[in-house]
């Protein structure tokens, strides 16, 4: 088997001591972030490579150019190469980008989420290294689905359109999420190669945040685009629905529900890194 | 500004066409797609679509007999290889019989589409999550001609993306059916309600955490209760309060009638109302609200003047109020200041 590079993603400053420490010290962090031994064994042996900084799914957790800065440093002290993760975008999400994308050397990753932030490294920025994030990369997700609806849970990103679109603007990478009814060809085909996402798939996403409008009142509260005190980063909410019994359990973190894996998209994951079809491993490395 | 407007029915093209709209969105489910590829829909919607390419043929005609351009929607969220040369057939067919455009969400299938048929235009979908200038310029050079913004936008995004990319058409909704996601990145299904129904509706129970697993505070628990009770309030407001009407049919929910003026002045080249599975009541009494707020803006009344009409076209100030029911609710704001 093909060993994958495994990045481990941040919307803040986070230790990263432990990246370059023995196998058994990775192992006991894994366990302790995300509370599942039988991951934290599997992934233990795996050096992280990489730091993906920042966020998919929130404007308001783009990093300053300070903390980007500084960010960009502690990975490269510890060995790691970094990716800017960014967001579905605003107006103001690009002008910011603006900002932080000169920043960053050649040849750094930028994980677009936003056909515009694509667009925008595409042509102001083309020696980045652009990758097409798992918001652009869709497929159905939804947690309370039974296998009958597996044949309605693929993905388009072999579609020769699709392809077409990743060549015009230069994509070299691809993030996705586990299907959720993985097969044994999961992750076969795919037209460039993955990061995959674990132990988390994100559901839905929305702009208006509920646990982010905590402190607003009036006729603009739940409205978009309103400046939040980033509670995001203090709590989530585990989400659950009396009397159903969903194979996934679910998060809802800011503005995004996630959903667990379950044991079998996380079986299936395994053997798609055994047969060589994930080029990295995007661990979420905050307990959500 | 042209007004566009949901049908799923003919007989609603001409009623709708009198009421006001000047363009008309539908869906269609050939009879071959649901046997091809076990899926219910061409588009986002498994009902409230035309049942054939022979009343397809009809909408147009009768379309373009009030003066008005039929737009044909491909919106599902993503079209693998088989459905995406099927979507092209579909396409090639609506060409064929004189169609205007295809609001397409996917952005390959968009150059796709464009390249192919010169003669349709391609509306980018808001399905297609593009709430930038640089994603309108990348639709632009994909060949659309007009960019639906999703709900999610502020009236100065809007006007300043319209702007900055001038060459592309922009629309934004006005009226009629909410999400609490934005619908390009909601990778669920609407179930059936004994299913859980979408699954903003569903009766998912939070149960707040602290992240490093310390005990969250008794203020901050009390306050998070409340956040929640306010948020279910404004879900209602979200799903059309209730989905409900007045008596005289005029709907209620998110609207988005006072911030027409504001739209128009950022050359905002139409604006959409929502529902396709509506029925036809919903839609006329919708066509002919918005009409009525664009004759006064047309007509000249200011700002103030337009508001206080449209707050009291079902009447509505109690609703309108809260803020909870306007798609743009800045211009609230601007109403305080």
């Amino acid at each position: 088997m093909d060993t994958p590079e495994l990045a481990v993603t941040a919307t803040r400053p986070i230790a990263l001591d432990w990246t370059a420490a023995v196998p058994a010290v990775r192992e006991q962090h894994w366990r302790r972030v995300h509370g599942d031994a039988s991951l934290a064994a599997w992934l233990a042996p795996l050096a992280p490579t990489h730091l993906h900084f920042g966020s998919e799914f929130c404007e308001h957790l783009l990093p300053s150019p300070r903390v980007l800065r500084e960010a960009v440093r502690q990975a490269s002290e510890r060995g790691l190469r970094f990716a800017l993760l960014t967001p579905v975008a605003s107006p103001g999400v690009i002008e910011r980008l603006d900002a932080l994308l000169p920043l960053l050397p050649d040849g750094m990753e930028v994980v677009a989420n936003d056909w515009g932030v694509a667009h925008l490294v595409a042509t102001r920025f083309p020696s980045l290294g652009l990758v097409a994030g798992r918001v652009l990369c869709r497929m159905t997700k939804d947690p309370r689905l039974d296998a009958g609806w597996a044949g309605r849970c693929g993905h388009a990103l072999a579609a020769p359109a699709m392809r077409a679109l990743f060549e015009r603007l230069g994509i070299r990478r691809l993030e996705l999420d586990m299907p959720v009814f993985p097969g044994e060809e999961a992750l076969d085909g795919l037209p460039l190669p993955a990061g995959v996402h674990l132990p988390f798939v994100y559901v839905a996403k929305g702009r208006m945040c509920r646990v982010g409008s905590l402190s607003m009142t009036g006729p603009e509260r739940f409205a978009v685009g309103r400046r939040c005190k980033k509670e995001c980063l203090r709590m989530s909410a585990a989400a659950s629905r009396p009397g159903r019994e969903d194979a996934c359990s679910a998060v809802q973190l800011g503005n995004t529900l996630f959903s667990r894996h379950s044991d079998a998209m996380a079986h299936s994951l395994r053997h798609a890194v055994g047969m060589g079809r994930v080029a990295r491993l995007v661990v979420a490395g905050e307990s959500l | 500004m042209r007004i566009v407007a949901p049908v799923s029915r003919l007989s609603e093209i001409g009623l709708l066409a009198q009421a006001g709209a000047s363009e008309f969105y539908c869906g269609l489910v050939p009879p071959e797609w649901l046997g091809r590829f076990h899926a219910l829909s061409a588009n986002r919607r498994p009902s409230g679509n035309l049942k054939s390419y022979e009343d397809l043929a009809a909408a147009v005609e009768l379309a373009h007999a009030h003066g008005a351009m039929l737009s044909l929607v491909l919106n599902a969220q993503n079209y693998p290889a088989a459905q995406a040369e099927a979507a092209v057939e579909i396409a090639q067919r609506f060409a064929g019989i004189g169609g205007d455009a295809l609001i397409v969400s996917d952005l390959g299938l968009v150059h796709v589409l464009a390249a192919r048929f010169p003669a349709l235009r391609v509306h980018v979908s808001s399905v297609a999550t593009c709430r930038n200038a640089a994603a309108a310029r990348l639709c632009l050079e994909l060949g659309a001609r007009r960019l639906i913004l999703p709900r999610d936008v502020t009236i100065d995004e809007a006007a300043g993306i319209a702007a900055e990319v001038p060459d592309i058409e922009i629309e934004a909704f006005v009226l009629n059916d909410g999400c609490v996601f934005e619908e390009g990145a909601c990778h669920t299904i609407h179930l059936p309600g004994q299913m859980g129904g979408p699954i903003c509706l569903d009766r998912y129970r939070y149960s707040y955490r602290r992240r490093d697993g310390g005990e969250l505070p008794p203020h901050l628990a009390a306050r998070l209760r409340e956040n929640d009770e306010a948020y279910e309030r404004w879900l209602w407001y979200r799903f059309s309060c209730g989905f409900s009407t007045t008596p005289e049919g005029l709907p209620y929910g998110p609207c988005g009638l006072c911030a027409i003026p504001a739209l128009r002045r950022g050359k905002v080249a139409a604006i959409k109302i929502a529902g396709r599975e509506a029925p036809t009541a919903r839609k006329l009494a919708s066509v002919r609200m918005v009409k009525s707020v664009v004759d006064r803006v047309g007509g000249g009344a200011d700002d103030a003047a337009v508001r206080d009409f449209a707050m009291a076209l079902r009447p509505s100030e109690a609703h309108c109020a809260t803020g909870f029911m306007c798609y743009y609710p800045e211009v609230l704001r601007v109403e305080a200041n």
